[in-house]
């Protein structure tokens, strides 16, 4: 789980990378790469983070009740 | 005297660029949000990668946070929530800035179009729009580039995508021209009730035509961007 949540902080610090460098510079360029690298990378962290979360749950659940 | 004029078009476009991110026209607490976006935004984007790096610098020093309920909303706070937040807030920014003027005249082919601006000729649409502040000079281009139909700003931002796609993928055309010739709409956002254009005997004359858009304004009013007169770097200068 916690190597999950790492994975998922690097996409997400990427994604917020790549949105800092667009807003300290605002192009053409950066505002693309901000709506098409930086935003997938940020969602794809969101949804690493949460699968993570959630089997972690899941798995907990079974332990307590294994019926 | 040519060149000291070229670059006192140079100075301006570079002033602007400049009063860009500190609007002129706009109202005091306008201006006072987007001075404070533009601060913020960055200030928010790097607290919030420092909140990532302790989150991440804690698991490695074997600090669990996942492992109790309140450590889980804590990383869903940091990790998730707030950087989503932030993307959201910044790309917005992005699009409202994407409007601006300097963003337009980042691309180095619409450096001529930006002096064009500057030119010295009472003729040219653009020059007597920016230089009489008919127009805000903090969205020149946007202003009167973007139609203002009911998806005017959707349709200019998708233009804008179709423009970026020509600078980086398959190139600038030889000649820049419109995809389609300029709607009176446009022009009639404005001006259709103004005294100006009112008083005109040509524009009631015509106004039928003018309005169904079978007589194009630019029929008259030929002159949109004066590229002879950059090329030949006479502008206007103040005195």
């Amino acid at each position: 789980m916690i190597r999950s949540i790492q994975r998922a902080a690097v996409c997400t610090g990427l994604g917020l990378l790549v949105q800092l460098a667009a807003a300290l510079h605002w192009t053409p360029f950066t505002f693309i790469a901000s709506a098409v690298i930086g935003l997938p990378l940020i969602l794809a962290g969101g949804v690493l983070f949460l699968r993570a979360v959630w089997k972690s749950l899941k798995s907990e659940a079974v332990r307590q009740d294994p019926s | 005297m040519v060149r000291r004029r070229a670059r006192f078009a140079s100075a301006v476009l570079r002033r602007n660029e400049i009063s860009a991110t500190k609007p002129l026209d706009s109202d005091g607490v306008a201006a006072s949000v987007h001075i404070l976006a533009t601060a913020l935004l960055p200030v928010s984007l790097v607290v919030a990668l420092a909140v990532g790096v302790v989150l991440v610098a804690m698991s490695l020093l074997g600090v669990s946070l996942a492992a109790h309920a309140v450590g889980r909303i804590v990383l869903l706070v940091g990790l998730v929530a707030l950087p989503l937040l932030l993307s959201v807030g910044n790309l917005s920014y992005g699009v409202s800035e994407s409007s601006s003027t300097r963003f337009c005249l980042s691309c180095h082919e619409m450096e001529r179009f930006g002096r064009s601006l500057f030119v010295d000729d009472k003729q040219a649409l653009a020059a007597a729009h920016y230089q009489n502040r008919l127009v805000p000079r903090e969205s020149t281009c946007y202003t009167c580039h973007k139609d203002y139909a009911m998806f005017g700003d959707v349709k200019a931002k998708l233009n804008g995508l179709r423009h970026v796609w020509a600078h980086y993928v398959t190139g600038v055309p030889e000649q820049i021209k419109l995809y389609e010739s300029y709607p009176n709409s446009n022009c009639l956002h404005c001006h259709d009730d103004s005294r100006r254009f009112l008083d005109k005997d040509v524009h009631r004359a015509i106004s039928s035509q003018l309005y169904a858009n079978s007589v194009s304004c630019l029929s008259c009013h030929r002159i949109a961007h004066d590229m002879v007169k950059v090329d030949a770097h006479q502008f206007w200068q103040a005195q």
